[in-house]
């Protein structure tokens, strides 16, 4: 039999590089702040996995097709200073979400049980799940290096950036998509609701122990396969969903990793007064 | 005007107009400056004087006249021209090292992807000794005090070997052991012909490193030497009748 039929293995797998991806683009979102628009981007994949379902086309597309009308929403958004993005994108979260809803609702024997776009079924990956979980994985870390200049520019000074020819709204979309790409991978095994912290917590955790990105991405990714692993263990452990083991072990893990950067007085985060000097 | 003159000039602005969404902030500035000239903007806050620093980086649009660096438009120009913005306008949280910061002068020069060489690491070695923060390369962005933030992107607008630099309030917050840092390259760069102009409501520093001050408030009020144009009486009428005591041959504004 091959190593690859059991489903136990190849949930094993998906949650290692699941973990992964989330805790490699996660350093962005919490560096650039953009925890909300994460949010949003995994309750607005949820109407197009629905609607992908309901055709019969692949989820993945569907999630991607809706995760980028929404990325591309808020980049225009926030080019427009007299916008609200926030307001914009809280809209667009909700509105996602009961469109999805909505569409469930709507079918009559629907074949897929709502609770697994809620809650993610990693037991159910196929290797083909597993397949675009990689080459996703390989295309957010080669596009992270190549453009690991221009990002960090604009975002330490944007302003700086654009007067040294770097076209920053361009590049602020490049990173919006590679997290849509990171978000739609992941929220079929985790779930619409659950993948944020996955996403969050690992890099979120690993910020505190380093200033610098390399260290911090490697942190970031090891705390993310390391919670992915964590919550499936639990899950099988003790029969509880995997979705949700799997983001309470990287809610665990930022809660001991604060815990534990207040302990040791090392931690090299601003001291408060120096952030005021700065102003 | 020539070609030939228009090229010798590294900066000239004839009656220009910049401002946001079409509505000008700042009306009529005239400027000419050569090689190696220091140029002051004076002006209070809200006088135009960031606004026109970004139009001629070519990040605001030039709304009536004609602005050119070198002999190029403003956003041709951009490989000539060096920029150091406020540091308020930084996140300051971001993971970055004074080294990594420098660096980023060298961007243009690297491309956004390959390797850096032997001589964009000398480049940055070269520009963080002139500030005194040769000791500071590793250290995080963030944990440098107010003045040494200000001498990192100073040192990122020299490493990048600019032609002409425009500083946006770069005294702000600063401590006297980096103002003189700052002022005395500055002074160095200026003796070797790169072109200076650099904005602040800091009448003394203006005085102490200018050779040509541009009094703005609007529009251009003066253009000229210091002692010219920080007038008691210039000021007065661009400062819009706020009281201005003269002082042994000094203008001091004075608060109302």
């Amino acid at each position: 039999m091959n190593w690859w039929d059991d489903a136990l293995h190849r949930a094993t797998a998906e949650v290692l590089l699941a973990g992964a991806l989330a805790g490699l683009v996660g350093v962005h979102v919490v560096l650039r702040r953009l925890s909300f628009f994460t949010m949003a981007l995994t309750h607005a994949t949820f109407p197009g996995v629905v609607a992908a379902s309901i055709i019969g086309v692949n989820i993945i597309v569907g999630g991607a097709v809706a995760g980028a009308i929404v990325a591309v929403g808020v980049a225009a958004l926030s080019r427009r200073r007299s916008q609200n993005t926030a307001a914009a994108t809280g809209v667009m979260l909700s509105g996602g979400f009961a469109l999805g809803a909505g569409l469930v609702a709507s079918q009559n024997g629907f074949s897929r049980d709502l609770t697994s776009f809620l809650v993610g079924s990693i037991l159910t990956v196929s290797p083909q799940d597993l397949m675009a979980t990689a080459v996703a994985l390989v295309v957010v870390a080669a596009v992270l290096l190549t453009c690991a200049r221009p990002l960090r520019y604009s975002g330490f000074d944007p302003a700086g950036a654009r007067a040294a020819g770097f076209a920053t709204g361009g590049w602020d979309v490049v990173l919006l998509l590679v997290i849509e790409v990171a978000v739609v991978t992941i929220v079929p095994a985790v779930g619409t609701i659950l993948a944020l912290a996955l996403i969050v917590a690992p890099a979120a955790a690993a910020r505190q122990w380093s200033h610098r990105l390399s260290v911090i991405t490697a942190l970031a990714v090891t705390l993310g396969a390391l919670s992915g692993l964590g919550g499936l263990y639990a899950s099988s452990r003790w029969d509880v969903a995997a979705g949700a083991s799997i983001t309470l072990t990287a809610t665990a893990v930022l809660a001991l990793s604060t815990v534990l950067s207040r302990l040791v007085r090392t931690r090299p985060t601003v001291p408060v007064h120096l952030r005021a000097a700065s102003a | 005007m020539n070609d030939a003159a228009a090229a010798d000039a590294a900066l000239r602005c004839t009656e220009v107009s910049v401002g946001y969404h079409g509505t000008p902030v700042l009306t009529n500035v005239t400027l000419d400056l050569v090689p190696g000239q220091r140029l002051a903007l004076i002006g209070p806050n809200g006088a135009g004087k960031s606004t026109l620093i970004k139009s001629i980086l070519g990040l605001v649009p030039v709304l009536a006249g004609t602005c050119t660096v070198l002999g190029r438009t403003p956003s041709h120009a951009r490989t000539l021209i060096g920029y150091v913005p406020q540091t308020d306008s930084l996140d300051a949280d971001f993971p970055v090292t004074a080294g990594q910061v420098v660096m980023m002068g060298r961007y243009r020069r690297i491309g956004w992807w390959r390797p850096t060489r032997g001589v964009d690491r000398r480049a940055v070695q070269e520009a963080l000794d002139r500030l005194g923060l040769a000791d500071h390369a590793r250290t995080h962005f963030g944990v440098l005090s107010g003045g040494q933030r200000q001498r990192v992107l100073l040192a990122r607008a020299i490493a990048a070997e600019p032609r002409l630099l425009l500083l946006d309030e770069p005294f702000n917050g600063v401590d006297l052991v980096s103002q003189d840092a700052i002022l005395s390259v500055l002074r160095e760069l200026g003796a070797a012909g790169t072109t200076l102009v650099l904005s602040t409501h800091d009448l003394t520093l203006a005085h102490e490193f200018a050779d040509t001050v541009c009094v703005l408030n609007g529009r251009q009020w003066a253009l000229g030497p210091p002692g010219a144009t920080l007038t008691a009486d210039t000021l007065r009428r661009a400062y819009g009748g706020h009281a201005i005591e003269l002082r042994d041959g000094r203008t001091v504004l004075v608060e109302p």
